[in-house]
């Protein structure tokens, strides 16, 4: 179930590394001290970080007590932002008159930042004071004081805004408009949605102001109106010639339920541009009303690929049956991605109606349909279909059988093994036999218990053609279990030739070691060279497992080895003897090693052996054992790493072999 | 996968402006000299020197017919990566980056410019420079460290720019409003990049858990990162020498944070860990998974409302409640999956749990995924999203609409971050109102939702 990927172990290497500096260091508490102890820090000659520190744990539980210190620290060019950072968060309002007080005194960035605490502590009574600073010749501050008026939220500080703009210097207007908006969304809050509007109305007629702004003010001044008013101008703005601000009412009208402003998109889709008809399409999609289906159906069926591409992603947004007809049209649709786009929105539609669409395709007389249907079928995972595929994997279309019987096997279930093996035995070409194999393979697969399928399969070998008995045998060496194993058996000694070829191999995949014994006596006794080399091979795949005990495989590996001609065998024989972790395997290895076709993969199988071994827990004792094979392996190979490696083991093992 | 193809029938995409590199030139201005000079050359207003996209037919909006023209700030190692991302997107050019960091600067450059063969990625060290210059550019990946998420997200959308900003993408409550706010105001499109919510084995885990078909889901389990510590370093590293501007501006990496004494260990990823810098073992992966959580639950518009103390080093095991009842607990171990970033839900039918790494989910039943083709592919039909995070963000970009991880999931998710750090800095439980955005009953906790900005770096 899980596949740890290399990705995964990169990043978590990559970031335990990063993290070791904060490893090494242990965390500290948020609060180490008491206020008192906090202010008598900052009234002493501490050092910057200890001042520091108690202004942070100030801005956490500081109270009236702290402001004198820390208003003292304000013009300080080394405290002036942590005496701030404690200020800023303390709800005393004493914290706000040393924050106005300072206003009158300091200049650059340590007054650009009392204006920001200001703004954020939206202090109602530094208005005054912060509209005069919005003519201040230091750009930063006259900036800061229009955020900050902004933030104040009231009518008092949103006119001082709206006057200061049309005045602005070029490099503050965007912290104008930037507190304008601010006001305005308090104001709308407040209910006080004409004044919002007017805000929103002087920001998006300004030409010269940055499109950011044209479309936020526009977009605001939408939702800020009502009823008539708003369509009126989410119209205007959708057929506007500046393509921002048509984005921007498109935006708008995604937070804008109703039938009303549905029926207004629809009708601006037909008299927009193709990269409006997109825009609008999306957005009808996103709304997600019902009422766009006739919008979205007609957009959908002509004019340019992107737009009805557009379209016809846009209907199963709707989440409404009734766009199933015109997905469904559009399944036949000449252009590809068309097709493919509107089968991935019917597959999607939920509905009682739709799988009924569905099941009607499928029992089309046209082949192309049909194929549509069982695909369909697959993705909605229509299990009531069932019966139809099962059918259609009877009828005239190759293709449409195939495709059938695949659907069976994924949604079928053992309940309908008898109704699949019906099948198999009516295949009579090979592509209907194999799909029909995996269908019966897959549902025999999700039995709780398979082998409680062995019986109707085995039933249906007698009756079975001999491309079809071969299907059955290959079934039941998927399932294995002993009655399965037992049929297989039996065929091997099948007179048809078709039918042994297909146990012998039946018997050569199994998955236990089961077979092995049958396998060993066929490669023994069978006449086929092709046969026999199929057991020896499939004999010592099963000696390769890592999961039988050591003593099974290394008995198996002394069994094979005297039958084995091929050099390819041999090296099958050195590879299992590689992974067995005893020392036993070592005497069957060795005189491999004189071979010089094998000696390579026989060094390879002593390094194997050898290091599993001295990695164990009984390495020591082994290790005396080692060092001929090793020293052997070493000389042996031509390979230069191999050998390398052969060599450091030796002198593992003898410095081992040694202590020991 | 894209939703949109350009259109043939089009306008040609033009070719981005070569520009020179601009990271000399910007070191021999003042700020104010520079600004005054971005101002009247049209970076903030006036008639612009540099081919805007006014003139390229975006005018702040990509339609879907157009090239999105991108640049990218603070790229490390991270943003390295989302940007091989993002760069084989056949309708993306990006043109100019801008780094603090001179190493790191011209690493983006080699790597861009080897990608297009040419010589035209720009190169910038101050962000307002970058931002109020580059009027051309539509979209910002921005991939800072944790301090500047928020603040450069904002002053992005503010300058007119979409952004996809890495996570944790603020460090107070309070940024993450700025973030919300800023976004709907200027109608920017903005993607934090918690990638999990665009992955096929996340989107199933998340869309089953919605379904009802593991019945009512009442506990989900979220990870955090298993190597550091909900509490934080509050120690100063060593002081050393400034380095020259032009090589790394330590004023400008600080940006908001308070000030301290230059260490290169900080810039080179030691910022971790340090409470001025990074949100904990807590924000590392919840700015992820706790989005995930949230996201099968259905409740990405709010925050738990019970917040339980635990008293051990990270967290691990901390019970949060949402108002419906529905259990989010922190997990840092493989109790629950192995993998990174592991999520899990619990109903009384069932469960569902993935991590990264995973093959396909791990479920209760296999019957529960047998259908994860059609649940992912009903997803993608029904929102019409991609299973690519920065393809998502793309199409947003032209279609206005909001991408998954929008600016209210961002800020809901790591509302959730912030709410379990306090309540394991403060060693106590906590009450939260995700309607008034407060604490009920602490005035500490209450204080700790935002932090004063280190001018001139504040919003």
């Amino acid at each position: 179930m899980k596949n740890r990927t290399l990705h995964t172990v990169v990043a978590l290497a990559l970031l335990a590394a990063a993290s070791l500096p904060s490893l090494a260091q242990d965390p500290t508490p948020l609060l180490t001290r008491s206020q008192d102890q906090l202010i008598a820090v900052l009234k002493s000659d501490a050092s910057q970080k200890d001042k520091s520190d108690a202004c942070r744990e100030l801005a956490v539980i500081g109270t009236q007590a702290a402001v004198p210190a820390l208003a003292a620290l304000l013009p300080d060019p080394q405290y002036h932002h942590m005496a701030r950072y404690a200020l800023e968060t303390m709800p005393d309002a004493a914290a706000g008159e040393a924050l106005r007080a300072a206003l009158g005194t300091l200049k650059g960035r340590p007054l650009v930042g009392v204006i920001g605490s200001l703004g954020v502590r939206r202090d109602t009574q530094a208005t005054a004071a912060l509209t005069k600073l919005l003519q201040a010749d230091d750009d930063l501050v006259a900036q800061a004081a229009a955020r900050a008026l902004g933030q104040l939220g009231s009518t008092e500080a949103a006119q001082a805004l709206q006057a200061a703009l049309p005045k602005a210097k070029p490099e503050n207007q965007l912290a104008l408009c930037e507190g304008l908006f601010r006001s305005a969304e308090a104001l709308a809050g407040a209910a006080q949605r004409p004044a919002a509007i007017a805000i929103y109305d002087q920001l998006r007629s300004n030409a010269a102001l940055p499109h950011q702004v044209r479309a936020g003010a526009t977009r605001g001044a939408i939702l800020a109106r009502t009823a008539k008013n708003r369509l009126n101008l989410l119209g205007q703005s959708i057929r506007s010639d500046d393509y921002i601000l048509t984005a921007a009412a498109a935006q708008a009208a995604l937070q804008l339920p109703g039938r009303n402003v549905t029926k207004l998109l629809a009708a601006e889709l037909v008299l927009a541009n193709a990269d409006k008809q997109i825009l609008l399409l999306d957005t009808l999609g996103q709304r997600g009303d019902p009422a766009a289906l006739p919008a979205l159906t007609a957009a959908a069926q002509t004019g340019a690929k992107p737009v009805r591409l557009a379209a016809v992603r846009a209907l199963p947004q709707l989440r409404d049956a009734a766009a199933a007809p015109a997905l469904l049209e559009l399944l036949g649709d000449a252009d590809r991605d068309i097709s493919r786009a509107a089968q991935e929105g019917f597959a999607s539609l939920a509905g009682p109606d739709v799988d009924a669409s569905v099941l009607r395709l499928l029992n089309s007389d046209r082949s192309g349909q049909q194929l549509t249907a069982i695909d369909l079928i697959g993705r909605r995972r229509m299990t009531d279909a069932l019966p139809g595929l099962l059918a259609a994997a009877s009828g005239p279309n190759a293709q449409v059988r195939v495709a059938s019987l695949r659907r069976l096997g994924e949604l079928g279930s053992p309940a309908d093994l008898s109704a699949l093996l019906d099948l198999l035995l009516k295949a009579n070409t090979d592509a209907d036999v194999e799909a029909a194999e995996q269908a019966v393979g897959a549902v025999c697969a999700k039995a709780p218990e398979p082998e409680a399928c062995v019986a109707q399969v085995t039933s249906r070998l007698a009756q079975a053609a001999p491309s079809q008995k071969g299907a059955l045998l290959r079934v039941l060496a998927a399932v294995g279990g002993p009655a399965s194993l037992k049929a297989v058996r039996a065929a091997v000694s099948d007179t048809n030739v078709e039918v042994r070829g297909a146990a012998i191999r039946a018997l050569g995949a199994w998955k236990t070691a089961d077979a092995a014994p049958d396998l060993l006596q066929l490669a023994q006794t069978t006449s086929d060279p092709t046969d026999q080399m199929l057991c020896r091979r499939s004999y010592l795949r099963l000696a390769a497992n890592t999961d039988l005990p050591v003593d099974q495989r290394l008995t198996m590996c002394r069994q094979v080895a005297g039958l084995l001609q091929q050099g390819d065998e041999k090296k099958l024989l050195l590879a299992a003897l590689g992974s067995i972790q005893s020392p036993e395997a070592l005497p069957l290895i060795t005189p491999y090693l004189e071979d010089a076709a094998t000696k390579d993969e026989a060094s390879a199988a002593v390094v194997g052996v050898a290091d599993g071994l001295l990695r164990g827990q009984r390495g020591a004792q082994y290790a005396s054992r080692l060092l001929e094979p090793l020293q052997k392996a070493a000389q042996a190979t031509g390979n230069t790493d191999l050998a390398g490696r052969a060599k450091a083991l030796l002198e593992q093992a003898t410095n081992r072999a040694r202590a020991r | 996968m894209s939703t949109h193809h350009v259109l043939t029938g089009g306008r040609t995409p033009a070719a981005p402006a070569s520009l020179p590199s601009h990271a000399a030139a910007s070191d021999s201005l003042t700020r104010r000299q520079f600004l005054r000079r971005a101002a009247l050359t049209g970076g903030l207003f006036a008639a612009p020197l540099i081919v805007p996209a006014s003139v390229l037919g975006r005018n702040g909006a990509v339609p879907p017919s157009e090239k999105i023209i991108l640049g990218g700030i603070g790229i490390g190692g991270r943003g390295t990566g989302v940007l091989n991302w993002m760069l084989p997107e056949r309708d993306v050019q990006f043109v100019a980056v801008c780094d603090p960091q001179k190493q790191r600067r011209e690493a983006v450059k080699r790597l861009v410019d080897n990608r297009y063969g040419n010589t035209d990625c720009a190169m910038y060290s101050d962000t307002r420079e970058f931002l109020a210059t580059r009027t051309d550019i539509d979209a910002i990946l921005s991939t800072t460290g944790d301090r500047w998420h928020a603040l450069m997200a904002i002053l992005a959308m503010r300058a007119g720019k979409d952004v996809y900003s890495e996570k944790p993408s603020s460090m107070t409550m309070a940024e993450g409003q700025a973030v919300v706010e800023t976004a709907r105001r200027y109608g920017r499109v903005y993607q934090t990049g918690t990638q999990r919510l665009s992955e096929a084995n996340f989107v199933f885990a998340i869309e089953l858990a919605k379904s009802g078909r593991l019945g009512q889901v009442h506990t989900a389990y979220a990870h955090i990162a298993p190597w550091d510590a909900a509490a934080m370093r509050h120690d100063w590293l060593p002081g050393q020498p400034e380095p020259p501007k032009s090589e790394c501006d330590w004023d400008q990496w600080l940006g908001p944070c308070p000030w301290r004494p230059y260490n290169p260990t900080y810039t080179r990823g030691g910022w971790r860990g340090h409470y001025d810098f990074h949100t904990s073992c807590i924000g590392e992966w919840g700015a992820h998974t706790f989005a995930q959580a949230q996201a099968g639950l259905d409740l990405l518009d709010t925050s738990p409302v019970e917040y339980e103390y635990i008293d051990n080093p990270t967290g691990d095991g901390m019970v949060t409640r949402f108002a419906n009842g529905t259990k989010m607990v922190l997990s840092r171990g493989d109790k629950y999956w192995r993998g990174s970033c592991g999520m899990r839900f619990d109903g009384p039918d069932g469960w569902v749990a993935v991590a990264d790494g995973y093959s396909r989910p791990e479920v209760s039943s296999p019957a529960l995924l047998e259908d994860f083709n059609k649940v992912v592919n009903d997803y993608i039909a029904r929102t019409q999203r991609p299973m690519s995070h920065v393809r998502d963000f793309f199409n947003c970009v032209k279609s206005r609409q909001n991408p998954v991880a929008d600016p209210v999931v961002m800020h809901r998710s790591m509302s959730t971050v912030h709410a379990a750090n306090i309540c394991m800095w403060l060693k106590r439980n906590m009450k939260f109102d995700p309607a008034k955005e407060e604490f009920a009953g602490d005035v500490e906790a209450n204080r700790l939702r935002s932090r004063a900005m280190r001018e001139p770096w504040i919003i």
